[in-house]
């Protein structure tokens, strides 16, 4: 940045203070379209068509806006419990470990309890949680502990959690009546949440998540506790000084981000695909993971971010069926976008300080 | 079968599953050395096997696969080079984002080649030699892949200890300050190394598709570049130790097959996550000996502790 | 206020796009999916010479027969997801559905019950509903005779299965396959390698040169794509037979034979029977009798007085003769049915046993 343009940006960032905000937003935006046209356009496609498509598919309906917001639900939960970690400092990816270890606990507790029409619901949702808290609490320990890297430890469980329930499903927790295929039994209906558009699939875990979202915002904004998740992040060896535990807190985020992701695990199994299958989590945690990096870790922002990505991954089989292109266009759009986002907010930050 | 052609039987199976991950082990050592962590080899694996299998099979050479699963890693690790060292990105956000576009942009490109026969490498006719009780089962192991990932070991332990180009790149990740003071440029060393590291774990996944299983499906290296960024701890920033850090998941990967054909009961799932299981183990245990004896790289241990 | 700036503007540049677009969408649609009123969807890709070609290979036959016009979907994952996949087709204006996957089955009788007026076909499934029908076939008697190619012409005794999952289809190909191994000779030993997995070539390659290490000579599968094993086998100089589709190409020397779908004939009568309206909904099943499975070409390992016997063997069973008829003898010594018995219908689509002489599991 010229010293000229640096001085001017600086004066405007002081002027309004959401200036330095809406140029992130606005540059990276810019950014992830010219780099996605450029790639439909290297395949000979109109970008402007593509996008057409995409948005028509996710937004354009009512039954395309209601899929958009079933797959948000899952997306906003796994970028909180991955931003809330991130507020200590901890990179976890392991969202859709704890998401699975959540639907396994939960799904252990409709096959125990399942019968009981007012205690299976709240069982499960405990299950779910201590499932995922657990599934979080390990690589919490290893790196409070011992220094482990939590990053590589989350991916690794992911891959097991995975096979975990995976080994449930073609099992010990296989339906019999259903020919041997990899499933359970289908869950009772009182274990699902009431939906929110009756004929689709929305379910009012939508609410859930909101509320669990501008919850855990007060909190972490308001609260002594939030501070001191402040405090221990950018100055470990003061947080400790004034007394805030490392090791406390390290197991404090790692569980509720865990139980979050585990909530998440058990919604979907339960309200929207009604039994526990193999392969569920989808993307879930790697774009929950995005979702929170883009959106800083501030959970409100996570919001409209986690809805747009809601749009982009249930728009992937708008494409296939208008553009002929693969499901895998909405990873390939994912990524651009990330690296867009990383690469403006990376020029931002440099420009800013020369 | 007599224990010792037993034992022989799993280090060699062992070997053929490690090799891609040997190769994927190296390059990340190499890019760690220089101070910069790379969680997109996995991505850069699955270009390489993509570009590999896919060039094999237009061209019908198995060599200009592995040479364009090099190009197709160095390409997509240029990706991570720039986010990091010219935007300044978080190096472990720019990694995940370099997997998910490795993993996005080869299952796109690479449908039109699933289900494309390619030939493979020849298998030399070793003739009376392959029937010999020892060395037979050495002589089918050795595909060029396998060699190739052997004299890799070899050449990059050599490079980092005993090469001045190696020096300066050591001298880049114990501290970036010092070493530019010195006259070396860390930017342009670190570049080098990602594109190493790209280099290296392309042809990993392209030794994948091309040679070890010749096919392409999309997703296919099933996590192991992840894997492999955690043995590059295990393996404490040595690349001597890569070989065994490597043998070491791929006989465990092998022997969970073998114990299945051995009739050995325990579900198979369950067996499956042994692998990542070990990997993990050995990784803690690792993290605890490199805190107390050394070995990361210094200005790499800051971005470890402080992932932010 | 930065998060209402930041949301604004994204919003506000997804309006632009939105409005841009909208008005060239009329143009992508002309002659595309308008004209066809058939949709296939497959779990995978429909290359993978195995389950998903075999099912492409008959919607091909359809469209060239039929002169009609069809459209697919590949990949699509067997949960919720295939929802959408289908409320898109039909809103694209399909009028029949294939749903060539069995996960897709809760959630295709979820569709069909709010779209009355499209007709389902469902492969593999036993739950029906007005407009919602299943179809397929037993391809036990194929994997028999492709068996009795293994058991002939092995030389080690020793034949290898690798499968995905343990469910009843799969055992029941494992135990026609063996019990067809066993009938040309007894001695046979079959070892059962499970991947955890309906397509991972890495896993299938491995498993393979796992077994060949042990002195398997054969190896077949029941896996998505047979690709894999087929080469891996004709790599270490070993013979294979195949499954789901002729991969022959990918085996030339050791390939013998193979049990192959063939769909086509079946998918014909069903549009047939839609397009003059007399269609029903039922469990539509048949076997190598009607034609909808076959035997897959002879390779060169093949000996031609083995060929006969093969032939003799499959006449016998186009004429009728019980495939799982008594004496069958589990794993464990458990006799399941007795010397002339035969296993009812439901026994044998709940089938949870290996018979003797194959080693391995059944979780």
């Amino acid at each position: 940045m010229t010293p000229s343009l640096a001085v001017r940006r600086k004066a405007l960032a002081v002027r309004y203070p959401w200036f330095e905000g809406t140029l992130f937003a606005v540059s990276a935006t810019l950014v992830f379209f010219v780099s996605s046209l450029i790639f439909f356009a290297l395949l000979g496609r109109s970008p402007f068509l593509l996008f057409g498509e995409l948005l028509s598919g996710s937004l354009g309906s009512s039954y395309g806006l209601t899929e958009t917001l079933v797959k948000t639900i899952p997306i906003l939960l796994c970028a909180l419990a991955t931003a809330l970690p991130a507020r200590l400092g901890l990179l976890t990816v392991g969202a859709s470990g704890q998401f699975y270890m959540g639907a396994w606990c939960g799904t252990a507790m409709v096959l125990l309890f399942g019968h009981s029409h007012w205690a299976a619901m709240p069982l499960m949702f405990l299950g779910a949680f201590a499932g995922g808290a657990i599934w979080g609490l390990v690589p919490g320990f290893l790196r409070a502990k011992l220094e482990v890297n939590e990053t590589l430890v989350t991916l690794l469980l992911n891959y097991v959690a995975s096979l975990l329930v995976d080994w449930v499903v073609y099992g010990s927790w296989r339906d019999t009546s259903n020919l041997g295929w990899p499933a359970t039994i289908s869950f009772p209906q009182w274990v699902k949440l009431p939906l929110l558009i009756n004929g689709s699939h929305l379910h009012s875990g939508l609410i859930l998540a909101l509320l669990i979202a501008v919850a855990l915002h007060v909190v972490l904004s308001r609260s002594r506790w939030g501070l001191s998740l402040r405090i221990l992040k950018s100055n470990l060896k003061l947080g400790e000084g004034v007394g805030f535990s490392w090791t406390g807190n390290v197991a404090l985020v790692m569980g509720i981000g865990g139980a979050i992701a585990g909530l998440s695990g058990i919604l979907e199994t339960s309200c929207i695909h009604g039994r526990l299958e193999s392969g569920i989590a989808l993307n879930f945690g790697l774009t929950g993971f995005l979702v929170a990096w883009m959106a800083g870790q501030h959970m409100i922002r996570i919001i409209p971010l986690a809805f747009v990505m809601g749009a982009l991954l249930s728009s992937g089989d708008a494409l296939q069926l208008y553009a002929q292109l693969p499901e895998a266009t909405a990873v390939v759009l994912q990524s651009i976008l990330f690296c867009s986002v990383l690469a403006t907010g990376g020029f931002l930050r440099r420009g800013r300080s020369p | 079968m007599t224990f010792i052609e037993l034992l022989l039987g799993i280090l060699l199976s062992g070997l053929r599953s490690a090799t891609p991950l040997l190769q994927v082990l190296l390059g990340e050592t190499i890019t760690e050395r220089a101070g910069v962590v790379n969680l997109g080899v996995e991505g850069q694996m699955l270009s390489g096997a993509c570009a590999g299998f896919a060039v094999a099979a237009v061209t019908g050479n198995p060599w200009a696969g592995l040479f364009a699963g090099i190009v197709a890693g160095m390409l997509l690790s240029s990706v991570h080079a720039f986010l990091v060292l010219v935007a300044g990105a978080n190096m472990f956000a720019s990694g995940v984002a370099v997997w998910l576009l490795g993993g996005g942009l080869s299952a796109f490109f690479g449908i039109p080649f699933v289900g494309r026969r390619i030939d493979g490498f020849a298998s030399p006719d070793f003739g009376g030699a392959a029937k010999l009780p020892l060395v037979g089962p050495i002589l089918r192991v050795a595909t060029p892949s396998v060699l190739i990932a052997l004299a890799t070991w070899v050449l990059c332990s050599l490079f980092l200890y005993r090469t001045r180009a190696g020096l300066r790149l050591r001298a880049v990740g114990e501290s970036a300050e010092s070493a530019s003071t010195l006259g070396i440029s860390p930017t342009k060393v670190r570049w080098a190394a990602i594109l190493a590291g790209g280099a290296l774990s392309g042809l990993g996944g392209a030794s994948l598709s091309v040679d070890l299983v010749r096919n392409w499906v999309e997703w296919m290296t099933a996590g192991r570049g992840l894997v492999a960024v955690g043995l590059v701890i295990v393996a404490r920033w040595n690349p001597w130790y890569a070989l065994p850090a490597a043998l070491l998941f791929g006989v465990v990967e092998s022997l969970t097959l073998r114990l299945q054909a051995l009739g050995v009961t325990i579900s198979p799932y369950l067996l499956s996550t042994l692998p990542y299981l070990v990997c993990l183990g050995v990784l803690v245990w690792g993290s605890a000996r490199a805190r107390s004896k050394g070995g990361m790289p210094r200005d790499l241990a800051q971005v470890f502790s402080k992932t932010e | 206020m930065i998060r209402r700036i930041l949301s604004m503007s994204i919003a506000l540049a997804a309006a632009t796009i939105l409005l841009a677009g909208c008005g060239k969408k009329e143009e992508s649609k002309a002659g595309g999916a308008d004209s066809a009123k058939v949709g296939f969807i497959y779990v995978g890709p429909r290359t993978d010479y195995g389950y998903n070609y075999a099912m492409d290979q008959g919607r091909l036959q359809l469209e060239k027969d039929l002169g009609i016009k069809t459209v697919y979907f590949e990949n699509i994952p067997e949960n919720a997801e295939v929802e959408r996949v289908m409320e898109r087709m039909i809103g694209d204006g399909i009028k029949i559905i294939f749903a060539t996957s069995y996960g897709y089955l809760d959630p295709a009788l979820e569709v069909a019950a709010k779209h009355p007026d499209v007709i389902f076909m469902h492969g593999g499934g036993f739950k029906l509903a007005p407009n919602l029908g299943t179809f397929f076939a037993d391809i036990d008697e194929v994997e028999y005779l492709s068996g009795m190619a293994a058991g002939a012409c092995t030389k080690s005794g020793k034949l290898g299965f690798i499968a995905a999952h343990p469910i009843p289809q799969t055992l029941r190909n494992i135990n026609a396959f063996t019990r067809g191994a066993q009938s040309m000779n007894p001695k046979v030993t079959m070892n059962v390698v499970w991947t955890g997995s309906w397509s991972d070539p890495t896993k299938e390659a491995e498993a393979a040169n796992t077994l060949a290490d042990q002195g398997i000579d054969v190896l077949t599968m029941h896996v998505d794509g047979p690709i894999t094993i087929a080469q891996t086998a004709e790599k270490r100089g070993i013979m294979v037979c195949g499954y789901h589709a002729d991969a022959s190409q990918f085996a030339p020397k050791g390939w013998l034979t193979g049990a192959a779908w063939n769909w086509a004939p079946l998918m014909e009568k069903i549009v047939k029977s839609i397009q003059d309206s007399t269609w029903k909904s039922a469990n539509l099943r048949g076997n190598i009798r009607d034609g909808y499975v076959k035997l897959a070409s002879y390779g060169p390992a093949v000996p031609d007085p083995v060929k006969t016997k093969i032939d003799s063997v499959e006449k016998a069973f186009v004429g009728g003769a019980p495939l799982w008829i008594g004496p069958i003898v589990a794993q464990d010594g458990s006799v399941k049915a007795k010397a002339g018995d035969t296993l009812t219908r439901a026994q044998i689509e709940s089938m949870d046993f290996l018979v003797k002489g194959v080693i391995g599991s059944v979780k």
